[in-house]
């Protein structure tokens, strides 16, 4: 697997997309792995899309008493394997994302897995494919690192970020509004 | 080089992957849906012909995968336990499942007893344009010819008629964007009025982030602070119903700032002297009484617009459905002409397109006073031209009818005893809903062609069975008037037809059989290639064949080697000199303003789980479970004023109606305005409060702004 998952919660439009196309995903029994939750709705109409970060160590597999959670050779923290899982809930308690989740019904854990089945093709997720504003990204990691570097290009020439309150206050510089 | 690659019904390029599940296979066609016409491929099991999901169309250059949540849930519906299958007629108060004979039989026998009864006018067809060209072709016809009547019109009329009479008026030809989506990208800066793009058109924010991470600045105008707004550099939260004050409040500036293209304005446009003098009393302080946005906005607002080298103003339904929809879109294109960008790269202007073919169905004679090709219905050579292609007698062709909500004032004086609703859902999208459910159920006879039981459908005395969008073949036209192709994914459903051949089998009833020969939805697209044939709308140059070769082809395309037009107006405007006629600012109240008995703003809108009436989200587990409900969206300094609490109930209530939903407090919205989305039927429908004043020009209900009052529950 060449590419990465970029996210940039900025972007978010809250259409909750993501959530829709996980539960599209073959392997995902009609399941959704991720969410997407308001900041703060009385605020702002600020969202932000949650999934796994398949972390290099990660919790929940670190805290399964059964080795059932296992990690691919890319590095995908794949759900638990159904023979192995014996439904203690652990790792839904151990990640700090809130990821796995658990199927009473079935008494097992259910979890993002980067839709192993397209990403291990170098196609992307199905939440990546869908987000409409890109919030979601599957990437080249050099792709990655040159959206960085051109936020930063982009505030530095800004020279200032809006903050809470004053975004429509704000105009860069370079309109010349503040020039007086 | 990437190649197009087309297997069977399956259209990509050779350097794009998708997933091929063993046992499946992927069919290529468009979402049902918005005005956007996603991409998408439809995940067919091959065994047994089910259709089982979707994958993303990333090669398709408008929207490159992306799908909104309605998008990814639309394959749910064509399959959906809860289709008609079966023709249905009603009896003492009951549906009952019957042949098609036995419904064409008693459709046949009620259209022949009214039409003998009270002349051939007491029939009507309401049709819509959430179906594919040749469909909406044929209603016209239908309508005309197989049943004679002069009342026709359709549900463009709640959607893009003030679009269309805005742009028709200054242009002098209606056409949804001057510039191809995928421009946009080049935009230094977007003027958002009145559009939650973010909801409504989710997938068009793409475009914009690829802009804005250049460094484009967002202007957007709304009384809310929709999510694309967020990110706004300026939010002009402008109160419901004064759009024009607002576009004059900025012309005014880009005139006194020395912001107008003098040069453009002078070689293509008319008026501008009228208009500068219509302006002149529009300062920043009286555009800001009369908006309610502050002064330093409106100013930074000019200034940015003002300076940015390539513009594009973007409008929808926001400034559009209003009693003077027609004027706020032309004081809206006025600002992008003014700045000299219409016709240009990156830069224009357009309507965000609501109904899948919003932009097709208008043009091919579904409305009360057009004929295929955007012909006039009042112009003798395109009468003439028309019938020579349906094969009728010119003296035979009807007369313009009224627009669709006046149609049911025709329903209460007993002028219409008959209707035909096809693909449209009025019992909820309608304004004044208690009026327009009482006019059908009045009607002598009313017959319903949907796929799903609607809330209009429930008045009907006959329901047809109608396939969904991907159990045809056929093309429709997006935003940016594309015409693109919808693939046949499956057969249809039960006993279901498609529309097309529904009418066809009534019109046969009624005797006109032999105008209504077709085999296939193709024979139809020829037919009114030909029909649109040098008519403003030209899309005679277009086969299904180049739209395949060339993502779609663009009209005007008046012959097949002509290479589509995705942009309008390079040179010329469609007016009878050629020029644009600058829109001249005339200020007007909307239709209903506060008083001490209404002392609030009710504006109606959308949420991205839903598409119009609902009809067909409504059924869908996902969508259902993100937005079951509507609810009323207010500030919570309003609510405290009036001791509400998240949560809590409140009782609206206006001069036509009132409802009881729940209250959502948020501070993006103005102290002095509510939302309620509009997308449930009977004592859900927000619109049994909205106010049917009609724009003079495009006969467009003013959904956006009447007066209310609130009361705790």
């Amino acid at each position: 697997m060449k590419k990465v998952m970029y996210l940039e919660f900025e972007r978010c439009i809250g259409c909750r997309s993501c959530q829709a196309a996980c539960r599209e995903c073959g392997d995902h029994e009609y399941k959704e792995r991720n969410y997407v939750e308001y900041v703060d709705f009385m605020e702002s109409r600020q969202t932000f899309p949650m999934m796994c970060m398949q972390c290099k160590d990660p919790a929940c597999a670190r805290v399964c008493p059964a080795n059932a959670i296992q990690i691919t050779a890319e590095g995908v923290v794949l759900s638990a394997m159904e023979e192995k899982c014996i439904g203690c809930r652990n790792c839904t308690f151990g990640c700090p994302f809130g990821i796995p989740k658990f199927d009473f019904e079935a008494n097992k854990m259910y979890k993002c897995d980067m839709c192993y089945d397209r990403t291990k093709e170098d196609i992307p997720p199905m939440c990546a494919s869908v987000c409409p504003s890109e919030a979601i990204r599957f990437i080249d990691f050099d792709e990655m690192q040159a959206l960085r570097r051109s936020r930063a290009r982009m505030n530095l020439i800004e020279g200032k970020k809006p903050s809470e309150g004053n975004k429509w206050n704000f105009v860069p510089e370079f309109f010349g509004v503040y020039s007086e | 080089m990437s190649q197009l690659v087309k297997q069977d019904q399956f259209v990509t390029r050779d350097n794009v992957k998708n997933l091929h599940k063993p046992g499946e296979k992927l069919i290529t066609t468009h979402c049902c849906y918005c005005g956007m016409q996603c991409g998408m491929h439809i995940r067919v099991e091959e065994k047994t012909g089910k259709v089982v999901g979707v994958e993303p169309r990333y090669d398709w250059p408008v929207t490159k995968g992306k799908m909104c949540p309605k998008g990814v849930t639309a394959y749910q519906t064509i399959e959906h336990p809860d289709r008609i299958t079966k023709p249905l007629i009603k009896k003492n108060g009951q549906f009952h499942a019957v042949s098609w004979k036995e419904a064409l039989d008693y459709i046949e026998s009620n259209f022949k007893r009214i039409q003998r009864d009270h002349g051939k006018d007491a029939l009507s067809v309401f049709g819509g344009v959430s179906m594919t060209n040749e469909k909406c072709y044929l209603v016209g016809k239908y309508a005309r010819v197989g049943l004679g009547t002069r009342y026709i019109d359709y549900n463009g009329r709640f959607c893009m008629s003030s679009a269309a009479g805005g742009m028709l008026k200054t242009f002098g030809i209606d056409r949804g964007m001057t510039l191809p989506v995928p421009e946009l990208e080049h935009t230094d800066c977007f003027f958002l009025a009145g559009s939650n793009s973010a909801e409504c058109h989710p997938t068009s924010t793409q475009w914009l982030w690829k802009a804005k991470d250049k460094g484009a600045k967002l202007i957007v105008a709304d009384p809310r602070e929709v999510p694309i707004a967020r990110v706004a550099d300026v939010h002009l939260d402008l109160k419901p119903g004064t759009d024009s004050a607002l576009a004059a409040g900025i012309i005014h500036l880009l005139i006194k700032e020395g912001y107008v293209d003098n040069e453009y304005v002078q070689e293509r446009c008319n008026n501008f002297e009228e208009l500068k003098q219509s302006v002149a009393h529009c300062t920043p302080e009286y555009t800001s009484q009369v908006t309610g946005v502050v002064v330093e906005k409106l100013v930074k607002a000019a200034h940015i617009y003002g300076q940015s080298p390539r513009s594009v103003v973007m409008f929808a339904r926001g400034v559009e459905q209003q009693s003077k929809g027609v004027h706020n879109v032309q004081m809206y294109i006025t600002m992008s002409l003014l700045r000299g960008m219409v016709g240009k790269f990156a830069s224009g202007c357009g309507t965000f397109t609501g109904q899948g073919n919003g932009q097709g169905g208008r043009e091919h004679g579904q409305k009360a006073d057009l004929l295929p090709g955007y012909r006039k219905l009042t112009d003798p050579k395109a009468v003439e031209y028309i019938s020579g292609v349906w094969g009728i007698d010119p003296k035979d062709m009807p007369q313009p009818g009224v627009s669709a909500y006046e149609m049911f004032d025709l329903i209460h004086n007993n002028t219409i005893r008959g209707m035909h609703v096809i693909c449209s859902n009025p019992a909820v999208s309608a304004p004044n809903g208690n009026y327009v459910n009482e006019a059908f159920k009045k009607l002598d006879f009313l017959v319903v062609s949907d796929f799903f039981l609607s809330e209009t459908a429930e008045h009907a005395d006959v329901v047809l069975p109608t396939t969904t969008w991907a159990e045809d073949d056929g093309t429709t036209t997006n935003l940016e008037g594309r015409v693109i192709r919808i693939r046949k994914v499956r057969d249809p459903l039960g006993e279901s037809k498609p529309d097309w051949e529904i009418v066809s089998l009534i019109a046969e009833r009624m005797g006109k059989g032999k105008f209504f020969p077709y085999q296939t939805a193709h024979e139809i697209f020829e037919e009114f290639r030909v029909a649109s044939k040098g008519g403003p709308a030209d899309y005679y140059g277009i086969t299904w064949d180049r739209i395949d070769k060339e993502d779609g082809v663009f009209w005007p395309c008046p012959s097949e080697d002509h290479p589509g037009s995705p942009h309008m107006f390079k040179e010329r405007f469609g007016t009878e000199d050629g020029k644009a006629n600058l829109g001249v600012f005339n200020w007007t109240e909307p239709g209903e303003t506060q008083s001490a008995e209404y002392p609030l703003v009710l504006t109606t809108g959308r949420v991205v789980f839903h598409y119009l009436s609902g009809n067909q989200t409504r059924r869908v587990d996902f969508l259902m479970e993100q937005c079951p409900l509507p609810y009323a969206e207010m500030h919570p300094e309003l609510a405290a004023r009036n001791n509400l609490a998240n949560g809590d109930k409140v009782k609206l209530t206006t001069r036509r109606g009132h409802m009881t939903v729940d209250v959502r407090l948020t501070k993006t919205i103005r102290k002095d305005t509510i939302f309620i989305p509009y997308h449930w039927g009977k004592e859900l429908s927000v619109n049994q409060l909205t106010n049917p004043a009609l724009d003079p020009y495009s006969r467009m209900p003013e959904f956006k702004v009447c007066a209310v009052k609130i009361e705790k529950a």
